[in-house]
């Protein structure tokens, strides 16, 4: 299933076959060197789409998708090279393998499942690292595959050059391995695996609160991406004829990488600008290389003006335009503004889960400090109830545990019988329950169609995904906006999409984490109209934590009070606003009660 | 167990070496998130400056403080340059135009000095070595080990004694609320290049004494490794950098030392495996930066 209007999937491939047969046909006219460079740019965009579709969706740069496409390129070279050379070159490969003999295409096809295969492993492996250490496994696996072909003799001739691949790889192959490569990139982008993957980018801890696994979502574009650049690798060695392993490390990295950052990461669009800007001024500048004359000057030959131009252009394009040349959308999505696509309307869920949430004895500490002790609160459907306390008495913390942010050091929550106790972010969603955040944690670079589409796709299955996303959006008045971008929108409606997007996981219990903080008086009170139709219209229940005690008192049917971590009172608004202890944490002494200890105290000062 | 002893002294000297350069990638990334690759560059025209100090007979005890020198001005030119104008984009962004930076630089130098290696010429003691027991020590070694030893202390009282130092560290811990409370931010990133310029300088020093040459390419080998041990210490701390260095150090000598012949070939492969291994089970390295756990939610 496509996450984004058909125009703009149906436009983007309809471009992508249109333009590159055109630049085929029209290379095939000017003659046969244009048709090697233009075959070498296919390549080497096929290369910076298969980065993109891990790095740009992930945001995580990789060092090591190199080590894929060298793997690509050594696997099919193997399968192809003809026996009699095998057995010159090759000797002590193994039978089986001295023996097949294969054409390009079935070769290329083993060559991808066999990268994919080893993709597979490596993410498994290293999938759990985040940030700078994910970086830096990717560099170690381009290292360890290049150390690993180089001692590898038998079968790869170590580094030394492996010649006598048969060259089949013609400028129109090249073009069709570049669409495929382009339109599966295209279409990742916005699958659902890609949107989730998206999401995780933008914000990991709210994705993974609204049911995304980022770690499975990050393999599956990993395999994907590794796959493509043994396509890459197996069509340049069947280009080249004779390559070393030389060609899959550092400078060659750099070089996609450049490619790929300078056009734009996140986009299909940007990986082919940046390509095509990098090889338009690489192949002008290998060409004024060898020395020139302007205006009957001679300008003397100078080493390596083609890297120097690519590192100005690098420099120029990141100074003027940090995000890339093509910015974070694609062509089509600028080009084409279509209204949002009307789903049927959606009938009030029912409710599926009824049974109360029940938190035992919940204690957190952080070292010494324990931020929360021993509360105990249950929430049922229906309901709204409030949690409030001073700055720093634990409330958020209390949340973080109930939703499985954080694993408290002791204590049980549970659903009717259920155990939740330890559960991770998005086991507890599957279980109905959703939540806000306090400072918002929106999905920015994605329009508020996806932030709550993405939700909506990554629970209950994914059912109904479109009903629901509208559904959420109409209930809280968002659907006029669905179109723009969250990071755009103002804090009010920022908070908003918020909600919605917890109410797209159809949740039967919604934690809400400050939702009117920075809101003004009207945008509260229509805050509290629409909650008040969340618990009366769809019986879901609330846990609200807010600092503003108006609305407190008018939404909630019961409040508990934490300070310093204890839960000091529990009850109906009245009763709460009579409690001394309430009073005391909130006002503090009175004077006579502080004068009365002072005077208590001063003996023993 | 001498040749373990030995090979133990070659670990520090190799160590401290990559661990000088760690910090020195680590005090850039820890304040403005930034890692330069570019650094290696900064190695690289220190070792120029004592090629040409060599050549033009500058005694060495000149021409080791001219190099750092030079080395510090680099940095502190390529921020002004190069990064000042990115500095708010993304790690993406940054990484990538030190790819940049690099780059030309390296066609600079091949274009204006040689392709080739250039030797440099040393002062013959360094090349000495004496025997402690059964061990044959070179000075170089020793002098590796000692001037890491002196950098580490002095960097140790420059972060915690000296004004500078201190704003430095406020700003890596939270860049926002430094500049709240009156640290200039052009001030504090100069001087941050400043010093990993010296550090670059330093380790440039020592890994020309080992090797006597200097070519275009030199820095990219060391501050590649030394990128892996930042991260392999915990990125954004300078006690981690140290650890990575080290511990990187170790495991290159020892392998190098004690594997088998026929798995020499492998060694690179298997140390990096073995720093993969290591980050699996501390994800946020040896020594994780504070910054890193306070995820506000």
């Amino acid at each position: 299933m496509m996450t984004s209007p058909r125009i703009h999937i149906a436009a983007a491939i309809l471009a992508i076959i249109v333009v590159t047969f055109a630049a085929t046909l029209a290379a095939g006219m000017i003659g046969a060197s244009i048709e090697r460079t233009l075959t070498v740019f296919f390549i080497s965009l096929i290369g910076v789409a298969g980065i993109g579709i891990y790095a740009g969706n992930s945001g995580i740069l990789s060092f090591g998708h190199l080590a894929f496409m060298g793997i690509g390129a050594y696997a099919a070279s193997i399968l192809t090279l003809p026996a009699p050379l095998k057995a010159a070159t090759l000797p002590k490969l193994p039978g089986w393998l001295a023996a097949t003999q294969l054409d390009l295409l079935s070769a290329t096809l083993i060559a991808m499942a066999v990268t994919a295969l080893f993709a597979l492993f490596v993410g498994w492996a290293i999938g759990r690292l985040e940030g700078s250490a994910a970086v830096i496994a990717t560099l170690g696996l381009l290292i360890i595959v290049h150390g690993v072909i180089i001692g590898w003799r038998d079968v790869t001739r170590g580094a030394q050059s492996f010649f006598g691949v048969p060259r089949e790889t013609g400028v129109w192959t090249a073009a069709i391995g570049c669409i495929v490569a382009l339109v599966a990139a295209r279409l990742y982008r916005d699958s659902v695996s890609g949107l989730r993957l998206r999401a995780g980018r933008e914000d990991p801890i709210s994705a993974g609160a609204v049911g995304i696994r980022i770690r499975r979502e990050r393999l599956i574009a990993w395999v994907l991406s590794a796959a493509i650049m043994a396509m890459a690798g197996a069509l340049l060695a069947h280009f080249l004829g004779a390559f070393s392993v030389k060609k899959f490390y550092f400078s060659d990295t750099f070089m996609l990488l450049a490619m790929l950052i300078v056009g734009g990461m996140t986009t299909v669009t940007g990986a082919v600008t940046g390509a095509v800007v990098i090889t338009l001024v690489t192949e002008l500048l290998r060409r004024l290389e060898g020395g020139f004359s302007v205006f009957g000057m001679d300008v003397p030959p100078i080493l390596g003006t083609a890297q120097i131009g690519i590192g100005i252009i690098i420099l120029f394009a990141m100074f003027r335009k940090a995000n890339g040349l093509a910015g974070l959308k694609e062509w089509e999505e600028r080009v084409f503004r279509p209204a949002a696509e009307r789903s049927e309307t959606a009938k009030p869920a029912e409710l599926q889960e009824k049974s109360t949430l029940q938190a035992d004895h919940l204690t957190m500490r952080f070292g010494g400090l324990t931020a929360v002790n021993d509360v105990s609160m249950h929430v049922e459907t229906g309901e709204i109830v409030g949690l409030i306390g001073p700055n720093g008495s634990g409330k958020t913390t209390y949340l973080n545990m109930l939703s499985g942010l954080l694993a408290p050091s002791a204590g049980t929550i549970r659903r009717g019988a259920v155990e939740l106790t330890g559960l991770t972010p998005p086991e507890i969603a599957e279980h109905g329950i959703a939540r806000t955040f306090q400072n918002i944690r929106l999905f920015s670079d994605l329009t508020v169609d996806q932030n709550v589409l993405v939700a909506a796709l990554s629970t209950k299955g994914g059912r109904d995904a479109r009903a629901r996303t509208h559904a959420a959006l109409d209930r809280l008045g968002l659907l006029e906006k669905a179109a723009e971008d969250a990071g755009t929108l103002s804090y009010g409606d920022q908070r908003r999409v918020e909600i919605a997007r917890a109410l797209a996981c159809q949740p039967s219990i919604l934690f809400l984490d400050e939702p009117a903080a920075g809101m003004n008086r009207e945008e509260t009170e229509d805050l509290m109209a629409r909650l008040r139709g969340l618990t009366e219209d769809l019986g879901i229940g609330i846990l609200l934590v807010d600092h503003d005690l108006h609305l407190i008192n008018l939404l909630c049917t019961r409040i508990a009070v934490l300070n310093e971590g204890n839960l000091i009172a529990q009850g109906t608004p009245e009763e709460i606003r009579k409690d001394p202890a309430v009073i005391e944490a909130y006002l503090g002494l009175g004077k006579e009660h502080q004068s009365a200890r002072s005077t208590k105290r001063e003996p023993q000062t | 167990m001498d040749l373990f002893l030995q090979q133990t002294t070659n670990a520090l000297a190799l160590g401290g070496t990559y661990a000088l350069l760690a910090l020195g990638l680590a005090v850039v990334f820890s304040i403005m998130g930034l890692i330069n690759f570019a650094h290696g560059e900064l190695m690289t025209i220190a070792g120029y400056v004592l090629m040409y100090c060599g050549i033009a007979g500058v005694p060495f005890v000149v021409s080791v403080p001219l190099a750092i020198c030079a080395s510090m001005v680099a940095a502190v030119l390529m921020e002004r340059i190069a990064f000042r104008p990115v500095r708010n984009g993304s790690g993406a962004t940054m990484l990538i135009t030190s790819f940049a930076v690099a780059m030309i630089l390296q066609v600079l130098f091949q274009n204006f000095i040689s392709a080739r290696s250039q030797a440099v010429l040393l002062p013959a003691f360094l090349s000495d070595s004496f025997k402690i027991g059964g061990m044959v020590i070179g000075v170089n070694k020793i002098v590796a080990i000692v001037a890491t030893v002196v950098m580490l202390i002095f960097l140790d009282r420059f972060m915690n004694h000296q004004k500078t130092g201190i704003a430095m560290r406020a700003a890596a811990e939270d860049f926002a609320v430094a500049r709240l409370m009156g640290i200039r931010a052009n001030t504090v990133i100069a001087g941050a290049f400043a010093l990993s310029g010296l550090l670059a300088g330093v380790a440039a020093v020592l890994w020309v004494s080992q090797r006597a040459s200097v070519d275009p390419l030199m820095g990219f080998t060391p501050v590649l490794k030394a990128f892996i041990a930042a991260i392999l210490g915990g990125l954004g701390s300078l006690r981690g950098a140290v650890a990575g260095g080290f511990t990187l150090g170790f495991i290159e000598v020892y392998l190098a030392a004690f594997l088998p012949p026929e798995l020499q070939e492998f060694r690179d492969p298997i140390g990096l495996c073995i720093v993969v291994v290591l980050l699996l089970f501390r994800p946020n390295g040896l020594v994780p930066s504070s910054v890193l756990k306070a995820v506000k939610v």
